[in-house]
């Protein structure tokens, strides 16, 4: 009764709940609707983060990065030093990592070969990941290798490599980037190791995130290429991932759709069990309207009564949901911790929310009804 | 001054084609302290005048006075305000809610009321109609006399100045029927109300102040 006693300074209420408690089975059976709904909504919801959020993970660090090489109508045969200067001054925040690069044969001490792409540059932390050794800030000694390349030629940390007949001792083993552009074997030197190259070949800035990275290209190409000019070529595949966001967006629109589909199943069906409630009542209502119960009093408990059953709904639904959600990133992203994250946390409070929207909008009509039906008919029943 | 009086009130219903006339010109008043009882056989027109007298329903013609006051054009919702402060209802079916114990049964009217705590009133009534045991019952926990005892309780909640009985002995035995007489007479001087029930029942004659015979529509004198 303790919950009775809490509602008692809301009349309404308190005769919605012992409205509800007088038949059960069907209470339970309408809420039962609610909750398939809210659980079809928010689970969807949550499935579609889950795989943004895969999705997003599987695209690694690539759409914060902007690439930037000599275009047609440069006059150089790369990127001057002038201008690397002047991508700094728009990066603001963001590394700017001006490269080199060729490309050689490493032969190991057993004459085991290996093409490798060799690059020169100083901020090889801002593009590297080392699984094991050293990773400089500024690359100013030594090499890093990739690490398929090291186990290929029988190579370990310390050991010499040769390019262009000078001995560069390897410092780290660099994992190979994940993303379009990664793979392949690389060998990452110093930028005095291609000092003979006048300009850089291409220079990579890594943006904080994605919008960045695209303000960034955005604004080297205002900067440099004036109309169909192209001084510098950008290259930002911080479209592509907003092209993938737009698409999962749309999918996740689309699978709250098909969720939303049984919510209006669920509040037609509390729209049917108010109306069949109310008519059965209506001598009961009747008396309620003799004995001077207001119509906005007899209208606020029928429209508390499907109220009841969204909240009721809702909260189990979302209970539901909650677990369905542990399940989902669980199996799609090995850590079902992620489920408490705002992104799908909100879908609980969404479905919820429908839920309690809907029931309210469902009972207006029988409400409306029933608080308006005149005294004297429905006491004839 | 009459508490509630009927002027030459009128009432059609158009039923298909046909306009049945219900009531053909009542003229009708009740006194506190008083219990009248209007007796006629089924189809004389006795629920529809009672209707008039509760403010359920508005006459096609004539005049409805409450306390003096022309209520006649009133809203419905003027009307709820009216039947709330000043009439009590007992119905033949008893019509308790059967989810709410007998004192909130008895509370119902005063219910929405959250300025006002009536449980002390509900519970001084259910014990003067001697129902002191059984506040916490529900209704199918009742007898019928017992039942309909918790409405006369209801009905009476408000402080009404009339309370309406329609048939009020009408579901129950003879005995019965005649304790809720005794209990009605009981409470019409303690309350100072006019009571005004309808009936077919003969046995009211010995316990009513004054008979209204109605037939056809019409009162005999």
């Amino acid at each position: 009764m303790s919950i009775t006693d809490a509602l008692w300074r809301f009349p309404s209420v308190q005769m919605a709940w012992r409205n509800l408690g007088r038949n059960r089975v069907r209470t339970a059976l309408a809420t039962l609707g609610i909750v398939i709904g809210v659980v079809a909504i928010a689970s969807l919801g949550i499935a579609g983060v889950a795989l943004q959020q895969q999705a997003t993970a599987n695209l690694g660090t690539l759409a914060d990065e902007v690439t930037v090489t000599a275009g047609e109508d440069s006059t150089t045969e790369g990127v001057t030093e002038e201008q690397v200067e002047e991508i700094r001054s728009l990066a603001g925040d963001a590394a700017v990592v001006p490269k080199k690069s060729n490309r050689t044969t490493l032969t190991s001490r057993d004459g085991q070969e290996a093409r490798v792409s060799v690059t020169a540059l100083t901020e090889a932390s801002a593009l590297y990941d080392v699984s094991t050794g050293d990773n400089p800030d500024r690359l100013q000694s030594g090499a890093l290798l990739t690490n398929s390349t090291a186990t290929q030629l029988g190579l370990e940390i310390g050991d010499p490599v040769e390019y262009d007949g000078r001995l560069y001792r390897i410092r780290g083993l660099i994992e190979s980037q994940s993303g379009f552009g990664g793979g392949g074997n690389e060998l990452v030197l110093p930028l005095s190791a291609l000092a003979d190259q006048r300009y850089y070949d291409s220079v990579t800035i890594v943006a904080p995130n994605g919008r960045e990275a695209q303000r960034i290209a955005d604004a080297i190409e205002a900067r440099f290429n004036e109309g169909d000019e192209e001084v510098l070529s950008v290259t930002s595949f911080a479209s592509v991932q907003e092209n993938i966001d737009a698409f999962l967006n749309t999918l996740n629109l689309a699978l709250i759709g098909i969720g939303s589909i049984s919510l209006v199943v669920a509040s037609v069906a509390i729209l049917n069990v108010m109306l069949m409630s109310t008519i059965e009542r209506r001598g009961e209502i009747g008396v309620l309207r003799a004995v001077g119960i207001r119509r906005g009093e007899v209208l606020r408990m029928i429209l508390a009564e499907a109220a009841f059953l969204g909240v009721i709904g809702g909260v189990v639904g979302a209970a539901v949901s909650f677990a369905v959600g542990l399940v989902v990133f669980q199996v799609l992203a090995g850590d079902p911790t992620l489920v408490f994250g705002w992104e799908s946390i909100r879908y609980l409070l969404i479905g919820f929310g429908f839920a309690v929207f809907a029931s309210v909008l469902s009972g207006l009509y029988p409400a409306w009804k029933a608080a308006n039906d005149p005294p004297v008919e429905a006491l004839r029943g | 001054m009459s508490v509630i009086e009927l002027e030459g009130v009128v009432k059609r219903y158009q039923s298909g084609e046909e306009v049945i006339e219900a009531l053909k010109g009542v003229d009708f008043h009740a006194d506190r302290g008083e219990m009248v009882t209007v007796i006629g056989p089924s189809g004389s027109g006795k629920s529809t005048m009672l209707n008039m007298i509760g403010l359920l329903d508005t006459p096609t013609e004539g005049t409805v006075r409450l306390d003096g006051r022309d209520v006649t054009d009133f809203t419905e919702d003027q009307l709820t305000e009216e039947r709330r402060s000043t009439i009590g209802f007992v119905f033949q079916a008893f019509h308790l809610l059967p989810m709410l114990t007998a004192t909130e049964n008895v509370e119902l009217p005063s219910m929405w009321d959250t300025k006002r705590d009536r449980h002390d009133r509900a519970v001084d009534l259910l014990q003067r109609v001697g129902l002191g045991d059984r506040l916490s019952h529900t209704p199918s926990q009742l007898s019928g006399g017992q039942q309909q005892r918790v409405a006369i309780a209801r009905a009476l909640i408000n402080e009404p100045e009339i309370l309406l009985a329609d048939e009020p002995t009408g579901n129950l035995d003879q005995d019965t029927g005649r304790t809720i007489l005794e209990e009605l007479t009981r409470l019409k001087e303690e309350e100072n109300i006019a009571i005004v029930a309808v009936t077919h029942d003969e046995q009211f004659v010995e316990y009513t102040d004054r008979v209204v015979r109605l037939v056809d529509g019409e009162v005999q004198s």
